[in-house]
């Protein structure tokens, strides 16, 4: 096992570092908003070492009741990760060919708002 | 930033045709540089005095595929100009400088970030006649002759979600929530409509604004012909608000005076439901188009991480999208 900091915490002193230290100091306003852009992908590495896993194993728990797939889902996040491309796929596919299941627009709507959690949380917060 | 000499040398050659040989270049700064175009801010001494012009050129990068070449951006700007369209005075085409393609406008002041544009409280003026003034640029545009233009692409609502299609196949990735959107808009597409010269993107973000409102049009490289319809619906995707969402068009006003205003102008009766039809276009136009920016960085064509962060950032687009195919049904 690696020592501390995790993962996240050094996600978080990279971004931590950008916003305070090196923002100040940036006059060149092209270079400030991509270094601003930078820390903002920090964050979402942040929130997705966080609780990104939970999340993947909820969006094939509810692609495979869409599906009606009935085989046990991977432990292994990586596993995990294929089977949501895959079932992704076949949904995709489905919608395509004019035979979009049951339920789908709310199983999209769940899954877009839990996208949302890691890469834009403000702008779910803010959605009205 | 320093520029080569061969540059600046090669600039002044292709500039003096235009104003004459007794020309200095007085300052020449990069203003916004990237693979696939570049901006320069240019301060030439005439005899007439100093000019302030603006030289866009073709980055080291592939070109997007959708965009118009320099080339034809120039004419179209020309043509857009002769049309009394308010965009910066075009002066002239200037082949390869350097071995890439460039041309040579006016350079105009007035802010042109989306987020001051909606706040910035010294605008609030301009804010209140934005509206009516997009109306007047987009009627303007769209009585352009289509034949002036004869280079232009696109089409139709089937034209448009058949290339959506085919960027989303080369994502290599499946989007479920942009299928809806796409199966959706196949299913409600217009039967049959006009098709006119766009600007392709004329919203918030893409125009100079004064104290006093619209200075001027910019950013013509997504120039097509396609349903009027499209063009009046693009400010008012959320994405181009800014933080204001409540304001749906472009974070500055509501809706229906800019298109009351917009149909008196042209005559034409585009309705609100065709407004909704083609707003929701523009977020799946926008969600496929930050994906496919993304792969840019992912492929490597163009490593950039603001084009890696825009992948993420789809999800809002498609937040949008999903909800506004709920209220539509």
């Amino acid at each position: 096992m690696q020592d501390r900091p995790s993962a996240a915490e050094l996600a978080q002193a990279v971004r931590e570092f950008i916003e305070t230290e090196v923002l100040p100091g940036i006059d060149d306003p092209r270079l400030r908003f991509r270094m601003l852009v930078a820390a903002n992908g920090l964050g979402i590495l942040e929130r997705e070492i966080g609780t990104g896993a939970p999340l993947v194993r909820r969006e094939v728990e509810s692609l495979a009741r869409l599906l009606d797939h009935a085989d046990p889902l991977p432990d292994d996040i990586d596993e995990l990760r294929r089977r949501a491309g895959d079932l992704n796929r076949e949904l995709a596919l489905r919608i395509r060919g004019g035979d979009t299941p049951e339920g789908t627009l709310a199983h999209c709507v769940t899954t877009v708002a839990d996208k949302l959690r890691v890469a834009s949380p403000r702008y779910l917060e803010r959605y009205r | 930033m320093s520029v080569g000499a061969a540059f600046s040398v090669e600039l002044r050659e292709r500039l003096t045709p235009l104003f004459g040989a007794d020309i200095a270049i007085e300052r020449l700064a990069l203003l916004a540089g990237g693979a696939s175009k570049e901006a320069w801010a240019l301060d030439l001494r005439t005899p007439q005095g100093t000019r302030e012009l603006l030289v866009r050129r073709a980055g080291g990068g592939v070109i997007h595929q959708e965009t118009l070449t320099l080339e034809h951006e120039h004419r179209l700007l020309e043509v857009a100009f002769a049309a009394g369209v308010r965009v910066p005075k075009p002066y002239g085409y200037l082949g390869e400088i350097a071995g890439r393609p460039a041309f040579v406008s006016e350079r105009v002041s007035g802010e042109t970030i989306g987020r001051r544009i909606v706040q910035r409280p010294d605008l609030a003026a301009a804010r209140a006649v934005l509206p009516v003034q997009i109306a007047e640029e987009l009627a303007k545009i769209h009585a352009i002759p289509a034949e002036r233009v004869p280079f232009l692409g696109g089409g139709g609502a089937a034209v448009i979600l058949r290339r959506l299609t085919d960027e989303v196949d080369l994502l290599g990735d499946a989007h479920p929530a942009i299928e809806l959107g796409l199966a959706w808009a196949k299913r409600q597409a217009p039967e049959q409509s006009e098709t006119v010269v766009l600007h392709g993107d004329l919203r918030v973000g893409n125009l100079a604004v004064t104290p006093t409102g619209l200075g001027h049009v910019l950013d013509w490289e997504f120039g097509h012909y396609g349903d009027p319809a499209e063009d009046v619906a693009w400010p008012l995707v959320r994405a181009w608000r800014f933080g204001i969402d409540q304001l749906r068009l472009g974070g500055i006003g509501e809706v229906e005076p800019y298109l009351e205003h917009y149909n008196a102008l042209t005559g034409r009766h585009i309705t609100l439901d065709s407004l909704d039809y083609w707003e929701i276009v523009g977020n799946l136009k926008w969600a496929i188009g930050a994906l496919t920016q993304s792969r840019r960085h992912l492929s490597g064509q163009q490593r950039s991480v603001e084009l890696a962060v825009l992948g993420r950032l789809a999800a809002e687009m498609e937040y949008e999208l999903l909800h506004l195919l709920e209220r539509a049904g």
